[in-house]
């Protein structure tokens, strides 16, 4: 059984996350997408030929260039999604730390 | 009220765009649970309702940002904590609940000793209609609540809750308030070993405004990250620490 051994690394990755999650270093609502992402994992490395299916039906030749895509639109929309968060906690922290230092204004008068 | 015995009371009210509805509520709760102080937090309002607040001469925070409805009840049991509060009602700013009902919560927050009282609209019949998507999450986490808690809560989604110094200070701590504060809390304070009560309360159609679980998207998104989070604080809350706390 040679795809034992991305069984293994995909149920790692799956019990990394909930590890991390059960610990409170990773927060429920974030870990969503990496617990789903890790359960495709899972499947693929139990049923590979699904991928092969699923590129066949696409008109895909070569079904490894499908993983790598499906891969780099998972990363691309999790960076994506990470970003504009940034961008909000950007705007707050700002907001924040001008908030304070009227506040500290106020105080000194 | 003689039931009190000098407990401190604070009814909170986190409020965003509510300028329609908030004067009635807040004057509603000034004539008939005048035992308790009122805060209202506004969350950010875009429209006119810290002006309305102000107008009305209560107790009130304005948050600097839009935190949205959990963290907004969040700053009110901070405030509490600071304050030393004994009880904290958590009440909507959207008149939907009714001020009488909340002496009947605190009663029996006092009475039975109680951590979580919440008022319930389903408990007894209390011709409060329900919206068909509401009827089927409400049912669902009541059996999700019993099979890991073996406790019936027959409106796990109500906001209406008092809440005793206990669970204040637990809430107020950073990363205990989760953003949905529903079934998920009520499991994960079961399992922790704390009381929760049901108490039968009438509530309010709400008139005007925006309701938070509105639309079709919104509930639907809402079942899927309320049951994930179920897993995850059944996962956080395994057997052998729940036993721990009974003992």
């Amino acid at each position: 059984m040679k795809n034992i051994y991305f069984i293994i690394v995909a149920v790692s990755s799956f019990f990394y996350v909930i590890i991390e999650v059960r610990k409170k270093r990773f927060s429920i609502k974030e870990s969503f997408w990496w617990v789903i992402a890790s359960i495709v994992m899972i499947i693929l490395a139990i049923f590979p030929h699904l991928i092969d299916n699923f590129a066949h039906m696409l008109g895909i030749d070569y079904p490894p260039s499908l993983l790598f895509l499906i891969c780099i639109m998972f990363l691309a929309f999790i960076n994506f999604k990470s970003s504009r968060k940034i961008t909000m906690l950007q705007e707050k922290v700002i907001e924040m730390a001008e908030h304070i230092t009227l506040l500290e204004g106020d105080d000194k008068k | 009220m003689k039931f009190m015995k000098d407990k401190k009371v604070l009814i909170v009210i986190p409020a965003y765009n509510e300028e329609e509805n908030i004067e009635k509520v807040i004057k509603e709760l000034k004539s008939d649970a005048s035992f308790a102080d009122i805060l209202v937090v506004n969350d950010c309002s875009k429209d006119n309702t810290l002006e309305v607040i102000k107008k009305n001469k209560v107790k009130y925070l304005s948050n600097i940002f839009n935190m949205k409805y959990a963290m907004a009840i969040q700053t009110g049991l901070k405030y509490a904590k600071k304050h030393n509060y004994d009880y904290v009602i958590q009440f909507d700013a959207d008149g939907q609940h009714i001020a009488n009902e909340a002496v009947k919560i605190l009663k029996e927050a006092i009475a039975s000793k109680s951590d979580i009282v919440i008022g319930s609209r389903y408990l007894i019949d209390t011709g409060y209609p329900c919206p068909i998507f509401r009827r089927i999450g409400t049912k669902v986490f009541e059996k999700i609540i019993y099979i890991f808690c073996k406790q019936k809560i027959k409106d796990p989604l109500s906001g209406f809750q008092c809440l005793n110094k206990k669970v204040i200070d637990y809430y107020a701590k950073m990363g205990n308030y989760p953003e949905f504060p529903d079934a998920n809390l009520i499991i994960e304070m079961l399992l922790k070993g704390y009381k929760i009560k049901e108490v039968p309360v009438k509530m309010r159609l709400r008139k005007t405004g925006e309701s938070m679980h509105g639309g079709i998207i919104k509930p639907i998104k809402y079942m899927i990250n309320m049951l994930y989070s179920i897993v995850f604080i059944i996962i956080q809350n395994p057997k052998k620490k729940r036993k721990k706390m009974e003992v």
